[in-house]
């Protein structure tokens, strides 16, 4: 077993689990939350000692005396916050959470989509049947404590047949006055035959203060249905996020995740896990990070392909400037039963700073013989010939290079579904390349 | 397919060809491991007093580790205590001529198919055979030391030559750089050494042929290599192993140095014994080999073709510290039954326009497990780094797993880095190409499996390639036809 480090935030959220009252939630959840702890008592926090740690040491983000006691109260959600988040000329529902708390009124939904608060929703018959059933709480440290001592987070789920006309865009909002570490916990169920796009947008305000997130997004995907999750992550300077995300995926279900990752958050950690329980799966994983100033981004991804004639597709782009850190580290797993598996992994990078690091490990573990499993991953830089072809065509240097990132990032945002989405990525991508000369 | 599922039966049940036990006398250690067997190993070798310091250096760095947890497989419980670690032939006279050799050791490597008397006469290439950790024979020594090369054992440059040892051992690989390394340090029985002088183009192969034969003795080679400036050497290493029960330890460690201008060429044909179907028995192959380019323009290649050991465990590495230094490494990695490989390699981007290319074939059947590791570095000031990746997998058969794990870790912004891998099985449309035009199955593999591999056995020189070839027909007998 690795080693525990021994900081006061650990004796903290043990006091934290002991003071927490779970009576009156669901016996499913209790338990649930009781074997998330006794699993993190004995995790800890995991030390780069740990393979899946390696690139990542979370030790100094976890330094600061936070605040853990559940939900914050008190806390005003100003309009600049949802600002930040808004997407122009995107035509959505919207629901904002504020450190992870459902907030009201909320916009009119059609009937066959239900939202809730966790714990509202607690005696919820899908809520009981999933929670917690795609979550390995004794291998994944954040995902155990989360577990044990998440305070409140969103239930979705969308009727069998139905199919939602426009995007539900999610606002993840998080302030605070004093440092706040924050769980919040997601489930969302998308039932056979359904069709559901949703983007949830995550931002920060920008105090002295720091905010850690730890949160956990459980993903059902049933029989048919098909489930678009893009997920734009631009909180400020002084957030820490991990994040992770459990995906089930049922029969011939197809889940798309898009995952964006933008400069100032101290930390990005995504941990993203699609299990393809059934026959007949596809899954495409899209991502593009982009880190600026200290910024360190990781993004692990997990592929599980455990029955026959599934495929998965999966690129990754990232763009690093100034002293940032980027990893990534894919890993595609045939189980013996996975014949006829179709996988495909890419991870480009472009290192515009030379203080800049990536460390990428693309992983293969395949135990099945009829499989076509490959990856790719590269490390370079914009090309001097095509950035002189552009200049003796006079466009600007910034101009110049702002264009041949947009063409790098390309793979990636042309698979954004929703036309005002991908120009908002466009252009948040172009804000940031052109202010940074080497 | 069902034709398939009976080739792929025939390999997992294919046993070991080259399996017998020498009789030979031996003068061994006591059983066990302590700062006694240090010294009588080093007092075994009349070794100067730096070099049982250094051992005793090791042997502490030995006991500081624990055994790795981090690799893609179990590793098997070792007792280290049960384990004599030193054993060697009684005759301790020199030879002249292969006549004075013992003539059951000759008749071993004729069961090898690796005459030394025809070697000699018709490949001219000079054969240092190490026979269980004690260096027997050396061929064309003479022809070499007119050009200034000195290739002999490890012991023997000890005595002979303890100012370029003492220069150059351990500066590669250090005594602390792994628990396998340690131990290798502070037991090593014997090895080879060479020396390149500045300039000189070595004109033949130089190869050294390894077998382990003592019962209960594992087997702790040191390899030392040196290419000064401008000068380039080949060299080449195969094993082979007798059949026995018990699992045999191999933790040997080879360190090459290549300076200014200088080229060094390191090839492996490894086939131990790799347990029977049951995976009882065969031999541990941990080996530590790691080349550093230290002056510019230098180049050092790795090639391996690893067919035999229950357990290959090596990445065999090159740093490349001078400007302009290439370093490469091509490996075939062959299989069955039980076998586990974790192999691949590990290139440092130090100096400036340093390229490496690594091109990794795995082979897996049976129950087996092949991994391919492989790490690439480049450092800050490794301006305009150049690395190019490539691994592939194929599997033969539905119970045997590929698995890649390649790791980039890059801070510099002009360097270049490629990674690209894939594992498939053999295609059924190239097999019924290959069948419209007459082919029978069984040659339509083999000839789909040369294929595959042959990007590497290029790489080998001409007299290995054929040995290489051979072994990976017997290999994967059955399925290649």
């Amino acid at each position: 077993m690795t080693k525990q480090i021994t900081i006061p935030l650990y004796e903290d959220l043990l006091n934290g689990f002991n003071n927490t009252s779970i009576h009156g939630e669901n016996e499913t959840i209790q338990e649930a939350r009781r074997n998330g702890f006794e699993s993190f008592k004995r995790l800890g926090f995991p030390t780069r000692k740990n393979e899946d740690w390696k690139y990542t040491g979370i030790t100094p983000f976890l330094q600061e005396q936070y605040h853990i006691n559940g939900i914050a109260k008190e806390a005003e959600i100003s309009a600049a916050l949802i600002n930040q988040a808004s997407i122009p000329s995107l035509d959505s529902y919207r629901l904002v959470l504020l450190n992870g708390q459902l907030q009201t009124p909320i916009d009119t939904l059609p009937d066959f989509i239900r939202v809730k608060s966790i714990r509202e929703a607690k005696e919820n018959v899908d809520l009981v049947k999933y929670f917690g059933k795609n979550t390995d709480v004794n291998s994944f440290h954040f995902a155990a404590l989360n577990t044990a001592l998440f305070s409140n987070g969103l239930f979705l789920e969308i009727d069998a047949k139905a199919i939602l006309d426009k995007p539900l865009h999610i606002v993840h909002a998080f302030t605070a006055t004093g440092n706040l570490f924050i769980q919040p916990r997601h489930l969302i169920v998308v039932h056979s035959n359904a069709s559901l796009s949703v983007i949830e947008t995550v931002v920060s305000e920008n105090p002295l203060s720091k905010i850690f997130v730890n949160s956990l997004t459980e993903v059902v995907v049933e029989e048919n249905a098909c489930f678009d999750h893009y997920v734009m992550q631009i909180a400020q300077i002084g957030t820490r996020l991990v994040h992770q995300t459990d995906v089930s995926q049922k029969r011939h279900s197809v889940y798309s995740n898009y995952t964006f990752s933008m400069p100032k958050a101290d930390l990005i950690r995504n941990n993203l896990h699609v299990s393809l329980d059934d026959d007949q799966t596809e899954t495409h994983l899209y991502g593009l990070y982009l880190g600026e100033g200290q910024q360190l981004i990781d993004n692990h991804s997990f592929i599980n392909h455990k029955r026959p004639n599934c495929n998965s597709n999966e690129i990754y782009k990232g763009v690093l400037l100034d002293k940032a850190v980027g990893v990534f580290n894919g890993k595609v797993f045939v189980q013996p039963d996975a014949q006829k598996t179709n996988a495909f992994q890419q991870n480009n990078n472009l290192l515009l700073s030379n203080k800049a690091t990536i460390n990428t490990k693309p992983q293969l573990e395949i135990f099945a013989d009829d499989v076509k499993c490959s990856h790719g991953a590269t490390v370079g830089q914009l090309s001097k010939d095509a950035m002189f072809y552009l200049r003796s065509r006079g466009i600007g240097e910034e101009a110049a290079r702002a264009l041949l990132v947009n063409a790098f990032a390309f793979d990636v945002t042309e698979k954004i579904k929703i036309p005002a989405l991908e120009q908002h990525v466009n252009h948040l991508i172009a804000q940031h390349i052109p202010v940074n000369k080497n | 397919m069902e034709t398939n599922d009976q080739i792929i039966q025939d390999i997992t049940s294919q046993e070991y060809e080259f399996g017998f036990i020498t009789d030979i006398e031996m003068d061994r250690a006591p059983v066990g491991l302590n700062e006694d067997t240090i010294r009588f190993i080093s007092q075994k070798k009349n070794e100067p007093e730096w070099m049982l310091n250094w051992r005793l250096k090791g042997y502490e760095a030995f006991l500081r580790q624990d055994m790795p947890i981090w690799q893609n497989f179990k590793l098997p419980h070792i007792n280290l205590q049960g384990i004599s670690y030193y054993a060697a032939p009684k005759t301790k006279k020199k030879f002249n001529s292969l006549d004075e050799i013992d003539p059951e050791l000759l008749a071993t490597f004729e069961k090898l198919g690796i005459p030394l008397n025809e070697q000699k006469a018709l490949s001219g290439v000079a054969v240092d055979a190490v026979f269980d950790s004690i260096s027997v024979a050396t061929t064309y020594k003479e022809k070499l030391s007119e050009l200034g090369i000195i290739f002999c054992s490890f012991g023997e440059a000890v005595q002979e030559h303890p100012e370029l040892v003492r220069k150059y051992v351990g500066s590669v690989v250090p005594h602390s750089d792994n628990i396998f390394a340690s131990l290798n340090t502070a037991v090593f029985s014997d090895g080879s050494f060479v020396y390149i002088p500045k300039g000189v183009r070595c004109p033949m192969e130089l190869s050294t042929y390894f077998r382990i034969n003592a019962e209960n003795t594992g087997q702790f080679e040191r390899t030392l290599i040196i290419a000064d400036e401008g000068s380039y050497v080949s060299y080449l290493e195969g094993c082979t192993a007798p059949m026995r029960d018990e699992n045999q330890l191999h933790a040997a460690v080879v360190e090459l140095i290549a300076l200014e201008g200088a080229e060094i060429k390191y090839s492996t044909v490894q086939n131990w014994y790799p347990g029977d179907k049951e995976g009882r028995g065969g031999i541990y192959n941990f080996v530590t080999k790691r080349g550093v380019c230290r002056g510019a323009n230098s180049k050092i290649s790795w090639t391996q073709v690893e067919t035999g050991s229950a357990i290959t465990w090596k990445y065999p590495g090159v740093i490349l510290q001078g400007d302009n230094s290439v370093g490469e490494f091509y490996s075939i990695a062959v299989t069955k039954n039980k076998q586990i490989a974790d192999t691949g390699t590990k290139m440092f981007h130090i100096g400036r326009n340093t390229k490496s290319r690594i091109i990794s074939k795995g082979i897996s059947a049976g129950h087996s497990n092949n991994s391919y590791r492989g790490l690439v570095q480049v450092g800050p000031k490794a301006e305009n780094a150049r690395n190019f990746t490539q691994c592939d997998s194929l599997l033969l058969g539905s119970e045997c797993s590929a698995n890649t794990f390649p790791y980039i870790e890059t801070k510099n912004n002009t360097a270049m880095v490629e990674h690209e891998a894939t594992t498939s099985k053999i295609g059924e449309d190239q097999i019924f190409y290959l069948n419209q035009r007459g082919i029978n199955t069984e040659k339509a593999v083999a000839l789909i499996v040369n294929g595959y591999v042959k990007e590497v056995l290029n790489q080998l020189p001409m007299e290995f390639a054929v040995e290489a070839q051979k072994l990976l027909s017997i290999t994967l007998e059955g399925s290649v036809g």
